[in-house]
């Protein structure tokens, strides 16, 4: 079965993909509350995922989570990218993922905290 | 024939209290023994993963009861077999004193004698031992406690291994247990920010009187609240008997957990931003903790949640899916099936409830909570008919957002609560428990010990 990494989206992210085809594609969560991409991908795709990063899972709902913030942030620029939420911006991830895995180390110890 | 439900006695007929007040009686209690300093259980990279000194809590303080110390080898052989003490009453876990042998032979100890045990460098508790025992091999031992696929089919579903918290505890104990009753001889000061939310058995059943409640329903957590969370709380508040719940009680579990959970001072302040936001009333809400190691055994952690919860006072429990489980070890209603029909292979051909010396707890089985975009609220399971529409609260993907640091919508959390998270995430550098948050914790603990 196929499975879903949604890509949330703030402010910023929707100003980057703004005037484009994804601008149209993106879905409302929780009444319109939170913003974000659906990126789907098959099974084999989606195994090269989840034993890449060994903290991923896949959720009740069939979506991957628990992937590094790292990982978030690179699918989003594929994303944005390649325009497309399909196989091509999950193979710039995959190319990508030593550098994944390298800020994912650095992440395991802090996290910048936001102000608001 | 009254439908009143009354509030249950403690689980084994008393309370135990195994606390000395006066630091006098605990000055002599001691006088002449060997010490010797509670240490971390560690796991194979040397992370801490159990103190035991949170056991000692837990049973001198009466959360336990009716566990009165380290057990003896024959207790724990029955309880592997039958989830039971030797008393009879159901028990799901072994909980034992365990040392190395270097330390045995360091201490020089043996039957009969008492040993003071300190924390912090200071004494905390004595142990009087009756039985010294070993474990064969703790890596069986620790698939003993929790089961296997083949012996218990019911409900277990993957071998456990080195990912399960739990199993790693068993696995990583010392092989000699120092069996025999804890006493604590000079009373721990509860830290900041728990020393707010401590009521042990005798003070929570004081507080519930105080209160005018008569019944309570206690809610488990490991987690800062979110939304679906709170409606938990709030629908199963309405079971009671001819009123909804008096009281609905929140009892975290502090101690060492997963890395991914929450840091424990998040989860206890951000369940009590709750009332304080005044989503549940204070009047109607409280926060409490028991100290405990998780050991992530859904049925038998929650069998162990009842007893505590029991001898707090509570009369109802809820329960939901995939109840202090990680992973798929578990099949993810276990919980609702000890509590509803037994589950034979761990010594329970009917409900907890229904067999002898089991509980008077009553559990409250709930589905599922989500956001439905239809009803435009939170909804329950098995009341929305919009199960295509409906929008889930993976406790995975609210974890993603707050990693992320985007602000959380309200509908997934209060901002008082979310607000919480970051104050302890700048006081940790992180926003969740990773080994650093682990090591650091086990340095400060909860409690810090007067001078003798």
């Amino acid at each position: 079965m196929a499975k879903s990494i949604a890509v949330l989206l703030d402010d910023k992210r929707i100003g980057a993909v703004k005037g484009s085809d994804l601008e149209g594609k993106i879905e409302q969560m929780f009444g319109g509350q939170l913003s974000c991409f659906i990126v789907e991908m098959d099974d084999a795709k989606a195994k090269q995922v989840m034993d890449a990063f060994d903290t991923a899972r896949v959720d009740s709902r069939g979506f991957i989570t628990d992937v590094p913030i790292a990982f978030n942030r690179v699918i989003f620029e594929e994303i944005a990218r390649t325009k497309s939420l399909g196989a091509e911006a999950v193979d710039g991830v995959l190319a990508r993922v030593d550098e994944i895995q390298k800020a994912a180390a650095k992440e395991k110890e802090f996290l910048p905290c936001p102000e608001f | 024939m009254s439908i009143l439900i009354e509030r249950p006695p403690p689980h084994g007929g008393r309370l135990e209290e195994r606390v000395v007040h006066d630091p006098e009686l605990g000055r002599k209690l001691i006088k002449g023994c060997p010490t010797f300093d509670i240490k971390a259980t560690l796991d194979d990279s040397g992370t801490p993963v159990r103190n035991v000194y949170r056991e000692i809590m837990s049973i001198c303080y009466g959360f336990f009861s009716p566990v009165d110390g380290s057990m003896h080898k024959a207790e724990v052989d029955r309880i592997l077999k039958e989830r039971r003490l030797l008393n009879d009453w159901v028990f799901p876990y072994p909980l034992v004193f365990d040392i190395s042998e270097e330390d045995l032979k360091n201490l020089g100890v043996g039957v009969g004698d008492r040993v003071c045990l300190k924390l912090k460098g200071k004494p905390f508790a004595i142990l009087d031992i009756d039985e010294i025992w070993r474990i064969d091999n703790p890596e069986e031992f620790a698939t003993k406690v929790f089961g296997t696929p083949e012996a218990n089919p019911e409900v277990v579903q993957e071998p456990f291994d080195k990912k399960m918290p739990g199993w790693v505890i068993y696995k990583s104990l010392n092989r000699v247990v120092l069996a025999g009753k804890f006493r604590i001889i000079n009373e721990p000061t509860l830290l900041p920010p728990f020393d707010k939310f401590w009521f042990p058995p005798v003070k929570s059943r004081q507080e519930y009187d105080r209160r005018g409640w008569r019944t309570v329903i206690n809610h488990q957590t490991r987690n800062v609240p979110h939304i679906g969370h709170e409606f938990l709380m709030k629908d199963a508040g309405y079971t009671g008997d001819m009123e909804p719940c008096h009281g609905i009680q929140v009892n975290a579990i502090i101690g060492v957990k997963r890395p991914g959970d929450y840091p424990d001072e998040a989860i206890i302040e951000g369940h009590a931003a709750v009332n304080e936001g005044g989503y549940i009333k204070p009047e109607r809400h409280i926060v409490t903790f028991t100290l405990w190691d998780m050991r992530y055994g859904n049925p038998l952690e929650s069998m162990l949640h009842g007893i505590i919860r029991q001898n707090m006072g509570c009369t109802h429990h809820m329960f939901g899916r995939d109840h202090a489980a990680v992973g798929e070890y578990y099949e993810m209603f276990a919980t609702q099936t000890l509590w509803s029909k037994g589950i034979p292979s761990y010594g329970f051909p009917a409900s907890i409830n229904d067999v002898p010396y089991g509980l008077q707890i009553r559990p409250q089985n709930m589905k599922e909570f989500w956001y439905c975009p239809v009803c435009n609220e939170i909804a329950y399971s098995e009341c929305c008919g919009h199960t295509k529409e409906k929008q889930k609260f993976s406790g995975s993907f609210v974890r993603g957002m707050v990693a992320e640091g985007l602000f959380p919508p309200k509908v997934i959390f209060r901002p008082e609560v979310y607000k919480v998270i970051v104050k302890w995430w700048k006081e940790f550098g992180y926003p969740f428990c990773n080994a650093k948050y682990v090591k650091e914790k086990e340095k400060r603990l909860e409690v810090d010990l007067p001078d003798m």
